[in-house]
């Protein structure tokens, strides 16, 4: 079936990204606007806009599955997009949709499901001869049970929500006495954010690499793989930096791997686009994580290096087409790197920055793609996540990539909000990163000062505060004494004068 | 003549860092800097658009100014901030002799390092803490973080209750030091 329309349930740069393509392809995009960011760059990006501003209950706009498919029906749209959070990995959703007859595009609702059930996916992995972590079977039900399978396997341990992703719902417990308290943090936060606070437990590997592998399924039973993505860099399981390729794998590792995530995904007769995550430790042994049924924020290092648009095959293959490509057509060209921009303060442990970004400019260069979704005037709202742009760096090699980066990033420039701009800075200043040497503790052991600046900027700080001082000491110097009603006086002014 | 005087000696600004360093200038509003034993130009430039940057031997330094209250300013530097009290000579001096005097007080405040939501309070009042002991879990950007406590001491207040929301900065509670 064409698909002639496409409604996008979600809003900022993955809406503008989604609409890109759909333009390319000819298809008519829809937007929802909420009230809690009505004038946002995504709205205008798209053909028609769905308006979402008055609320009749609590329900999050992008969440609100029946609101959003009963819109979809009123205006004839062909298909939906969720993008990624949101609505993206719910079941229920991609099953309504396929019950109103409009498409969805990602993956069936069964492949949601099974992929989203850790304990479901687990049995999967294993019983297709993936490699997995020891752990509990299945979630655990209270603090005591969680304590007798951490004796078992061993401490440390990770809890994870079963129904989890992006880092919510997971905890890390190094010592007996702290299981008890880290169970309730895990089932409260995953309670919260899926609904749902069951919980896992599995050995946690202290000091792993976290690599995932791009899969693109039809609805054929074709399956390949797109290479995969080095995402070590994380805080508190929230990744900041993602390459493709990555510089801890060979091909005959990546053949071993790659092959593994299409075992995974064939398992549930996955189509679309998906990613199948794995732990490799310092040894290259590697372990079953889990696997997202969407399309991922660090989509475009996979697109810069295997140069295929990853939201043109989920339209297409939503659309039942066949891969145009089997696994020997996939070449990998080149390093691609994507440095998240976020709205957050490096320099208070990464806390959120919100406010107005009065400016924003990068550097134009066939090097560079910015995939973003806010320009001069948009507003860093505390509703959604802090991320304001991805910068994506292609280069022939790595060490090109790097070098790219560092000119890039430092004519990236964002005014009026605090940005994570200095913390790519201090990645790219350290030895072992630029060696390709690192692991997801690097941010806790390897990188000491997250943020990075030149001897002299502090000078220079000094000087334009003291400047500033100057001029408006200066400004009011010969000004008379008494104060005009209705305005008031600095008092530090006064106090000068008085002096 | 003796007014002109008197301007010349005022010109003299400290810029105090929040790491307590000191950087004089001796003549600010003639945009140059003493650097290593010589007199160095400053400019200050605007693009076209609309950011402010610093040229500073031959380089470009992009300039944001997030925070300016009375002689406190906060100044972004190439996505860098930094923190500090414009300050006279005599102001500095009269400073000092302030913190000097305040080095008796013992009860410190724990703020919220970010805007969120209380959670969990994880202590009484008159609970002993420990340094890097976890005191509160505050929810922000839909991720659960635990505030601790940065000294050792006794809980004397706490100002917040579960559910509540609070702005960053706000004071969640006191404790005394010891």
């Amino acid at each position: 079936m064409k698909i002639n329309s496409i409604l996008i349930a979600n809003r900022g740069e993955i809406a503008i990204r989604i609409i890109r393509t759909a333009k390319k392809m000819g298809i008519r995009s829809y937007a929802i606007k909420t009230s809690k960011e009505p004038n946002a760059w995504y709205l205008e990006e798209a053909d028609e806009i769905i308006d979402f501003s008055e609320c009749f209950d609590d329900t999050p706009e992008f969440l609100d599955i029946e609101r959003i498919i009963y819109n979809a029906k009123e205006h004839k749209v062909d298909a939906i997009h969720p993008g990624y959070g949101f609505l993206a990995e719910n079941p229920d959703f991609a099953r309504r949709c396929e019950e109103e007859d409009i498409v969805f595009i990602g993956p069936s609702h069964d492949a949601i499901y099974r992929m989203g059930n850790k304990t479901i996916a687990k049995e999967l992995a294993k019983k297709n001869k993936v490699p997995l972590l020891g752990g509990s079977k299945g979630t655990v039900a209270d603090p005591e049970e969680a304590k007798q399978i951490a004796d078992q396997v061993g401490y440390p341990v990770i809890l994870k929500a079963a129904a989890g992703g992006g880092g919510r719902g997971m905890r890390v417990v190094e010592k007996e006495k702290d299981i008890e308290r880290m169970f309730n943090l895990a089932t409260n936060e995953a309670e919260k954010a899926f609904n749902n606070p069951a919980v896992f437990i599995e050995k946690f590997v202290r000091e792993p690499r976290h690599i995932e592998f791009q899969i693109l399924g039809d609805k054929h039973g074709n399956v390949v793989h797109l290479g995969e993505r080095e995402c070590s860099i994380q805080r508190k399981h929230q990744k900041l930096l993602e390459e493709s390729p990555s510089p801890a794998l060979d091909p005959a590792l990546r053949k071993k791997m790659g092959d593994a995530a299409i075992r995974i995904a064939k398992s549930v007769n996955y189509f679309s686009a998906g990613t199948v995550e794995f732990l490799l430790d310092d040894q290259n042994y590697f372990s079953f994580m889990e696997m997202n049924t969407r399309i991922q924020v660090e989509h475009p290092v996979t697109e810069m290096v295997t140069g295929i648009d990853l939201i043109e095959q989920m339209i297409l293959i939503a659309e039942g087409k066949k891969l145009p490509f089997s696994q020997d057509d996939i070449k990998l060209n080149g390093w691609a790197i994507e440095w998240r921009i976020n709205a957050e303060d490096v320099q208070s442990g990464f806390s959120p920055s919100l406010g107005t970004i009065e400016k924003i400019s990068w550097p134009e260069s066939d090097h560079i793609r910015v995939d973003t979704g806010v320009r001069d005037g948009s507003v860093i709202t505390p509703y959604y996540d802090s991320m304001i742009a991805k910068l994506i760096i292609h280069a022939e090699t790595r060490e090109k990539a790097l070098q790219q980066s560092s000119i890039a990033i430092r004519k990236f420039w964002i005014k009026g909000t605090k940005t994570t701009l200095a913390f790519c800075r201090a990645v790219l200043q350290n030895r072992n990163f630029r060696k390709g040497k690192f692991n997801t503790s690097f941010l806790s052991k390897e990188l000491k000062i997250h943020y990075h600046h030149e001897p002299d900027e502090e000078l220079l700080a000094a000087f334009f505060a003291a400047y500033d001082y100057a001029r408006e000491v200066h400004e009011h110097e010969d000004k008379p004494l008494y104060v005009e009603k209705g305005k008031e006086i600095a008092p530090w002014l006064l106090n000068k004068r008085l002096r | 003549m003796a007014r002109e005087v008197k301007k010349k000696k005022s010109t003299k600004l400290i810029a105090l860092s929040s790491a307590n360093k000191a950087y004089e200038f001796n003549k600010p509003l003639e945009k140059s800097i003493k650097y290593q034993g010589k007199k160095v130009d400053i400019k200050l430039r605007e693009d076209p658009n609309g950011f402010s940057y610093i040229v500073w031997k031959n380089k470009k330094y992009m300039l944001d100014v997030i925070e300016k209250n009375q002689n406190r300013y906060t100044i972004m530097i190439n996505g860098v901030w930094h923190s500090f009290t414009v300050e006279t000579p005599i102001s500095l001096k009269r400073r000092r002799f302030l913190e000097q005097q305040g080095e008796s007080s013992s009860v410190v405040s724990i703020e919220a390092p970010m805007p969120g939501k209380i959670i969990d309070l994880l202590v009484e009042e008159g609970a002993e803490v420990k340094q890097g002991e976890p005191i509160i879990i505050l929810e922000a950007m839909k991720m659960q973080n635990e505030i601790s406590s940065h000294v050792t001491g006794v809980v004397q207040s706490i100002s917040v209750k579960k559910n509540d929301s609070v702005m960053k900065d706000d004071v969640l509670l006191y404790i005394r030091k010891g």
